[in-house]
């Protein structure tokens, strides 16, 4: 018993690294009197670091569970180092906002590191029950963060509008796992997808299994933004400081696709033949459906915004759409090819929303029209910018490419040749307002602006630009790692 | 050991642009050096390959090779896993179709870095793209795998909307955009057929496709609902999302309207390039990658492809008539040469297909002397009105001379190449087995009319008649314009009298290709 408690401990080593380094956060605000705030980032920088480390060491292990709840596996594995590397840059984006107080921030710091927590907790869990607390934990620091800029009217609607939409998607999402409960008489996924009352329910009468999966998938809908949940999406994303935008758009948006897979890994995948496989295959349907409604509305809402972040806000809606081509074939290789996209997502649009921080604190404004011939002011981050619009668009040879490819070929494969088509035509869409910033950059008369260096900011931009490329050419790690962590899926929440 | 010359020709250029990229802005003697030099190394590589390695197979030799996975028998196969994980390759290699294209692409880019140097505004930033296109242009030509065949179709796009964006005329950021949307959405339908052609074959080789397709085995059997897309059979889906992809870069009426855009904003050697060599794929990829793969499909609508390539031949040539810009109406000739081309290979016949292919070549070479044409009397009178010259030839006597060659060799005289490819077609078309192709050819004669009246009545306005007092003082053409205008000219002569030197070429792969495309799966 004493050795199992201890085993747990070392299984949630980054869970703990990660609290430690947010109490440490705030602890060494106070002490510092809310004074040269710089310092507690490199705090967080090295907390995120050490959490690293131990997700590194936890790498390859055999999938266990710790305390009956959590689960270590690959699969969350993936979700956490990614959420984690993209933490870091989010924490490095509030350093270098030029626009972003240097003192007194604190907090800042530790609402982010507490988001994260909830993030590991959401991916990593079998158990329903916990998988909320994440979530409230990820939602309840998105709040705050999105609201963090007190004196701004914005922010402060963004703040109001994502709590109400929150609370209420929280809600129907739980009153969704009280109805599985019900039905099942456990809360572990696992336990449930094996429920021979399940099973006999849903080739009895599928209707109260049904309503429970939808109103599950309903929080979840809300958490990536899915059309019809999607309209808190551009307030708060223009509302919130561009560092958090950044943070919901990429890390909070792919916690909610971990969570998920996993859940209806766990429920549906591999179960060709059996009854709740064949459910799983109409939840496929309605999941296409929503995905080809959300691409369309995401990209067409798009079109017309002037503010660069509330492009970039409804861009993301477009793509979690495109993610959702694959989560709806319900095969492992739909689910591979998600995962994939995400990595790829994780890139491009950091590295716009890192562009966006920069331009920010140059122009004092997020319209596209301030950007005006900024390209050649400021020629490398621009450059890098337009690695990104071209991956966002999907267009060879960058990671977006051969993402958006994969996603293609497991649609086509899995008889949604209509979704990949109106996918296709989609992207075509895209290109238009992701060429409106290349053409402000470079095509455009130059205004007076004078570009102010910012070498750092700059540089790990220009690495993330890097990767979007040679992760388009080189494909196979990327690939074989996303892979890999699907493998892994069922097995862990099996025990 | 595998033939690396072809990795050289096309990626030479990426080094010229890497080299570039690392000068300071302000060494543009360097940079224009650097350019120079690896288009002109690329090009004497492309010469030698064309003339001295090239072999000359015979059809019977390659159809021997049949059914070793090299139906096309392509030449200089350098083949090297790329994405193992999903079967894509670095496969390269050339046929009679693509060897020439390949060469004209070299000499175009060459001549191309040379006409820029007129070019004020020009700077680093231009000749790094330039570069980068040439690179994405010669993949296109040598990919023998369909997936990298994408990649180097879709890395030309972004380098042409910055070249014509950045350094094109007051309506260019339209133009630009105008050519990237089109060109993407034809390719995304192209990217969803690659797509359903790899998961119905697990291949992306194009011989291999190509093997399969012949021998009926590629139906979209082992796809959800046989593949079918809206009730529509999946070779025949295939063949249009392929098509339509390939139409809009030819361009073929009615997707051509993003071309008279491009071409009026383009600047001087962008026009060249995109005339002489961009449209070029379109029809290549068809040939390529298009009909062999939906052998099937392309016999059922073999008719409606040689409607609308006399709907282009015809409407191209009227609508040129029209123009007072001449460079709009140099754009739309362009849209009526290149109908001749799809007409050639819609009619099925060994004289088609060839006069089709010899017309893209042909069409390569006379309307980057056009283009060139046009540059050199906007770059002195800053406008392109033909209504407000006159008399030129008196003022610039070398200038017209060049032009009336120039002029020639597009309206398809004989002796100049032009005539050679555009009868091959016709006659072609008149062979057909559908019948139906002689009353085509007969419409399509009046596009003939057309283009010579278009051509002859600017002439007129342009360099005959009175002289118009407000260009008395205008320079005559120079020596650099000169040079840059003399090798297309000189090829429009040399191949209208030695057409051989083209046709030996293509000629096996040609008849090889026919006969491909005509087994019944």
């Amino acid at each position: 018993m004493n050795n199992a408690y201890l085993d747990g401990l070392a299984s949630i080593a980054p869970e703990i690294v990660l609290t430690v380094t947010a109490l440490g956060a705030l602890v060494l605000d106070l002490v510092a009197k809310g004074r040269d705030s710089v310092r507690v980032g490199y705090l967080t920088l090295a907390g995120l670091a050490a959490t690293a480390w131990f997700l590194f060491g936890q790498w390859g292990q055999p999938s266990h569970t710790a305390y009956g709840m959590v689960a270590i596996d690959q699969f969350g594995n993936f979700f956490k180092l990614f959420s984690t590397a993209a933490l870091a840059i989010v924490v490095l984006f509030v350093m270098h906002d030029r626009r972003e107080r240097r003192h007194g921030i604190g907090e800042y710091y530790f609402l982010l590191l507490g988001a994260l927590i909830g993030i590991f907790f959401m991916v990593s869990t079998g158990n329903l029950l916990l998988m909320v607390l994440g979530f409230e934990l990820l939602s309840l620091s998105s709040y705050s963060l999105s609201g963090f800029h007190k004196g701004n009217r914005k922010s402060a609607e963004a703040s109001m509008k994502y709590v109400i939409f929150g609370g209420l998607s929280t809600g129907i999402m739980v009153y969704g796992i009280s109805l599985l409960y019900g039905l099942t008489g456990t809360i572990d996924l696992a336990k449930m997808a094996g429920s021979a009352n399940l099973v006999a329910q849903v080739s009895s009468n599928p209707i109260p299994f049904g309503i429970a999966t939808v109103l599950v998938l309903a929080g979840f809908a809300y958490k990536i933004s899915l059309a019809p949940f999607h309209f808190w999406t551009p307030d708060v994303y223009e509302g919130a400081p561009t560092p958090v935008t950044a943070f919901l758009a990429v890390a909070s948006k792919a916690a909610g696709f971990g969570a998920l897979l996993r859940f209806l890994g766990a429920l549906f995948l591999d179960q060709g033949g059996t009854p709740l496989g064949e459910y799983g295959t109409r939840v496929g349907t309605m999941l296409a459906l929503l995905a080809a409604v959300t691409m369309t509305l995401g990209n067409l809402a798009a079109l017309r915004q002037p503010s660069l972040k509330r492009m970039l806000a409804y861009s993301s809606i477009a793509h979690a759409g495109y993610v959702m081509i694959g989560i709806a074939c319900m095969t492992r290789g739909g689910f591979t090819a998600a995962m994939y996209y995400l990595a790829a997502y994780y890139f491009m649009n950091l590295g716009a929303f890192g562009f966006l921080v920069y331009f920010e604190g140059v122009t004092g404004s997020d319209t596209v029209d301030s950007l005006k011939g900024m390209g050649f002011k400021a020629p490398l981050i621009s450059m890098v910018m337009v690695a990104f619009l071209v991956s966002l668009t999907g267009l060879p040879p960058t990671v977006g490419f051969y993402g958006k490819y994969l996603l293609f070929i497991e649609g086509v494969d899995n008889g949604l040749m209509w979704l990949v088509v109106v996918a296709a035509l989609n992207s075509v869409v895209s290109l238009f307002y992701y060429l409106r910033v290349a053409r402000a950059l470079f095509l455009s008369k130059a205004s007076d602006q004078e570009a102010a260096p910012a070498p750092v900011l700059t540089g790990f931009v220009t690495v993330l630009g890097v990767a979007t490329v040679a992760f388009g050419l080189y494909v196979t790690p990327l690939q074989a790692w996303a892979t890999k962590s699907l493998d892994l899926i069922r097995s862990a929440t099996g025990s | 050991m595998q033939s690396q010359i072809l990795t050289w020709i096309t990626f030479l250029p990426l080094l010229g642009m890497a080299v570039i990229l690392f000068l300071p802005k302000t060494a543009m003697t360097a940079v224009k050096g650097v350019s120079v030099v690896a288009t002109f190394i690329a090009m004497v590589l492309a010469t030698k390959l064309y003339f001295v390695d090239f072999a000359h197979k015979s059809v019977a030799e390659i159809e021997a090779s049949r059914g070793a996975g090299d139906i096309l028998g392509a030449q200089f196969v350098q083949k090297v896993d790329w994405i193992s994980s999903i079967g894509v390759q670095y496969y390269i290699g050339v046929d009679g179709l693509s060897v020439a294209l390949v060469w004209l692409t070299t000499v175009l880019l060459f001549i191309g870095v040379i006409a820029s140097f007129g070019m004020e505004k020009a700077g680093k930033a231009y000749y790094a793209l330039l570069l980068l296109l040439q690179v994405g242009i010669g993949g296109v030509f040598v990919s023998l795998d369909l997936f990298l065949f994408y990649v180097f179709w879709e890395v030309m796009l972004l380098p042409m909307y910055f070249l014509i964006g950045i350094w094109g005329g007051p309506r260019r950021e339209y133009a630009a955009i105008k050519f990237f949307l089109y060109t993407l959405a034809g390719s995304v339908l192209m990217l969803v057929a690659i797509v359903a052609l790899r998961l119905d074959s697990g291949t992306f080789s194009i011989p291999q496709l190509t093997e399969l397709a012949v021998s009926g085995k590629l139906t979209g059997a082992s796809l959800p609902a046989a593949g079918k897309l809206l009730g529509m059979q999946f070779s025949t889906w295939v063949f249009w999302f392929l098509f339509i992809g390939f139409a809009i870069k030819v361009p073929v009426f009615p997707f051509h309207t993003w071309l008279p855009d491009a071409h009026v904003e383009a600047p001087t050697p962008i026009s060249v390039i995109l005339a002489g060599i961009l449209l070029k794929l379109g029809g290549y990829g068809m040939l390529r990658a298009c009909f062999p793969i939906a052998p099937d499909a392309f016999r059922d609508s073999a008719f409606i492809l040689g409607v609308l390539g006399v709907i282009s031949i015809v409407y191209g040539a009227f609508v040129a008539l029209g123009q007072s810009d001449f460079k709009k109406m140099v754009a739309y000739s362009s849209v009526s040469h290149m109908g001749y081309v799809l007409l050639g290979m819609a009619a099925f016949t060994v004289w088609g297909m060839e006069g089709a292919v010899l017309q893209m070549f042909n069409h390569g070479t006379s309307s980057a002397a056009l283009f060139l044409i046009v540059g050199v009397i906007y770059d002195r009178a800053h406008h392109r009105d033909l209504n407000g010259f006159g008399g030129l030839s008196q003022l610039m006597p070398r200038y017209w001379a060049l032009t009336t060659l120039g002029f020639f060799a597009a309206l398809g005289l004989p002796g100049l190449a032009g005539f050679i490819s555009e009868a091959m077609t016709l006659i072609g078309a008149f062979q057909a087995d559908d019948t139906r192709f002689q009353v085509l050819v007969l419409i399509s004669t009046l596009g003939i009319v057309f283009t010579a009246a278009f051509l002859l009545y600017a002439m007129q306005r342009v360099f005959l008649g009175k002289k118009n007092p407000k260009y008395e003082g205008i320079e005559e053409i120079s020596f650099r314009e000169v040079f840059c205008q003399v090798p297309f000219l000189a090829l429009c002569i040399v191949f209208g009298i030695l057409p051989y030197l083209l046709l030996d070429w293509m000629h096996p792969s040609v008849q090889n290709l026919l006969n491909i495309l005509k087994i019944q799966g």
